[in-house]
């Protein structure tokens, strides 16, 4: 999060054996900006997701971060522009809280490089960002799901990436720390993609959003282009109401 | 905790630039020393120390103890004689006593320490490639590979390369379980961590098998008492001129896997996650698994099939320096090394004149102590996990 980073998903296909997982996805998430990836379960969020940070190479298509392919750069240097936050949590080793986000650093480090002041002022400040200080040496695996997220969420900041991708990670937090979590990302000023179920959550802060089913993106653009009557109940098969909530003005919707 | 509204709006901007800051120049005057190692730094020191006393203390009792007892002035005085070339200390001891120090138990202890270093931390290595506290060497099938490449020696008589004939049979045999093991769990695609510890039991289980019926079938009486050796290990054997090859590999792969103690570190965090954090994870886990095979296959060459030791001591050792392996690494080779030197004196004293193999000493306090870890993992964190 030196600078925010530009990402360009062009042509995206990822397939399980030949099952289709995401077909032909183009996005782009300019400098700064917050997207949000809708959908109901199994409509590919994750698998788009996993094409960024380098875990699943796409059967076409391309990756971009600041213009560059991804597949063509090391899995170092993509860890260096993004970091990602995801649901695996290590907690089969007695890792202290300190030692999870510390990971983070390890794609700025060479071989043998110790830690440096710098490193461990960043590690320093992102714990504390996260709130986390009374936790350092608690080990990690005696965390609650929430205390969890927010170190992964630590982790990842100390990456200093310049595009963040989270998937679902306002799962296992209360309201409040939903709020807190997605108001900081906004503070950060770093380039977000994130998987959001809670629709309201994401017209509330996504400058824009991207709705998926079977694999396919159905619309793309501003909450209330995307989050219409209308196509909640073709893609969720739920009746909806949208209003506007009447204090912030944002897009409220009421499952009827 | 506190509330998210105490925070002042200044620090929490001071912290995002804290944050954002590029690593500073490199500095050519004073190498930097790590801020955060200071965190616990004093502990991890202390501990060391205390594993380096005991090892001191094991190693001086390894060279006292034994079918002639020499007391330990005189067994300093020996060894400080020794490796000064004879220039310090004048004997006054009994020169019997100089050659069975020097021509039997340092080689011994030595070799006793190296096997036990090179358990210890191929364990740690492997537990972190699975992605799991309760695997340790014998999961990969490389143990039982290397006993049955032994047998299939001693029982078709095939010695072919001179008095080494068995050390590399042993190697081979564990290389080639390995091999298999390994193309076992790639079938189909990617190798995981639970495909590779189900390939290395069913490979153990059908090669300790064979080992049996080998034995089994053997016109030669004898044979069964020999193939001991090689299930249950031991360090009888030890010569000088059986030590150069399990000290460079020891060597060698601990300088390798300290250069990647960070990496190790990742695989921690879960296969997803190692990748998001820049690690190319299978290619990075192939590297890893050949070369524990390796240093477990050699060990096994020269000291026979010894259980517990790379399972157990990682556990120990994380619990008390932690799981970050730049720390547990070192700390996991002074612990195997200490152990396996104290389970060889007992294996030697408790029956002497005879000797106990001393894979019945590791697993007979390895065993319980791992059914007590299992419980206490179990209760801490509840059983579903």
């Amino acid at each position: 999060m030196i600078a925010p980073g530009r990402l360009d998903i062009e042509g995206v296909s990822v397939s399980a054996g030949e099952a289709p997982l995401v077909r032909d996805v183009s996005l782009v998430v300019a400098p700064g900006e917050m997207l949000g990836v809708l959908g109901p379960n199994g409509a590919g969020k994750s698998s788009l997701l996993r094409t960024i940070y380098r875990m699943s190479r796409p059967a076409t298509g391309r990756v971009l971060v600041n213009g560059e392919d991804i597949w063509r750069r090391s899995a170092t240097w993509v860890a260096q522009h993004v970091g990602a936050v995801l649901q695996d949590m290590p907690a089969d080793f007695p890792l202290t809280v300190r030692d999870v986000v510390a990971m983070g650093r390890s794609a700025h480090k060479a071989l043998l490089e110790p830690d440096t002041p710098h490193d461990a002022a960043l590690i320093a400040a992102a714990i504390t960002l996260q709130r986390l200080d009374a936790l350092e040496h608690r080990p990690f695996r005696t965390l609650s799901g929430g205390e969890r997220q927010r170190v992964l969420l630590a982790r990842a900041l100390v990456q200093q990436p310049q595009v963040l991708v989270l998937d679902e990670p306002t799962n296992h937090l209360d309201i409040r720390y939903q709020l807190s979590l997605l108001r900081f990302l906004r503070e950060t000023g770093v380039t977000v993609i994130a998987a959001l179920h809670d629709l309201n959550l994401a017209a509330m802060f996504c400058d824009r959003l991207c709705l998926m089913e079977g694999g396919r993106v159905v619309a793309q653009g501003t909450p209330e282009q995307v989050l219409t009557e209308d196509r909640i109940a073709e893609v969720y098969g739920i009746e909806a109401l949208i209003q506007r909530h009447p204090r912030s003005g944002t897009l409220w919707v009421l499952p009827a | 905790m506190r509330d998210a509204r105490s925070d002042s709006a200044a620090e929490r901007t001071a912290l995002l630039a804290t944050l954002r800051s590029p690593p500073p120049a490199r500095q050519t005057g004073l190498p930097q020393t790590g801020g955060s190692g200071a965190v616990g730094r004093g502990r991890f020191l202390a501990v060391t120390a205390s594993i380096v006393a005991l090892l001191l203390a094991c190693a001086l009792a390894g060279l006292m103890i034994g079918s002639v007892s020499i007391p330990a002035g005189d067994a300093l005085a020996i060894v400080v004689h020794w490796l000064s070339g004879g220039a310090l200390m004048t004997p006054d001891w009994r020169a019997a006593h100089e050659i069975i120090i020097v021509q039997t138990r340092i080689p011994r202890v030595i070799l006793a320490a190296v096997v036990g270093a090179s358990l210890g931390v191929s364990g740690m290595v492997i537990q972190a490639i699975v992605r799991n506290p309760l695997a340790g060497p014998s999961i990969l099938g490389v143990s039982s590979g290397a006993a049955t490449g032994a047998v299939v020696v001693m029982r078709f008589g095939l010695v072919v390369l001179g008095a080494f004939t068995l050390h590399i049979a042993a190697f081979l045999g564990g290389l080639a379980a390995l091999t298999l093991v390994f193309w076992i769990a790639r079938t189909g695609g990617q190798m995981t961590p639970t495909r590779l510890v189900l390939a290395g039991i069913a490979m153990s289980a059908v090669l300790s098998a064979l080992t049996s019926l080998l034995v089994l079938t053997s016109p030669d009486p004898q044979l069964a008492a020999r193939v001991l050796f090689w299930t249950l290990g031991g360090f009888g054997a030890a010569q000088w001129k059986l030590l150069p090859i399990p000290v460079i590999a020891l060597a060698i792969g601990l300088a390798m896997m300290l250069a990647q103690a960070r990496r190790l570190n990742l695989l921690m965090a879960g296969d997803e996650s190692a990748v998001a954090l820049g690690l190319d994870v299978e290619r990075f886990r192939r590297t890893m698994f050949v070369l524990t095979a390796a240093l477990t296959g050699i060990t096994v060459a020269v000291s026979g099939v010894i259980g517990f030791v790379g399972l157990i001591m990682p556990h120990i050792v994380r619990l008390m320096v932690g799981a970050d392996h730049r720390r547990a690494l070192p700390a996991v080779a002074l612990a195997g090394a200490t152990f396996t030197i104290a389970a060889d004196l007992v294996a030697r004293s408790i029956i002497s004149p005879l000797e106990l193999p001393v894979g019945i000493v590791t697993a007979l306090v390895g065993g319980p102590f791992f059914i007590w870890l299992l419980r206490r993992d179990a209760r801490a964190l509840g059983v579903a996990k």
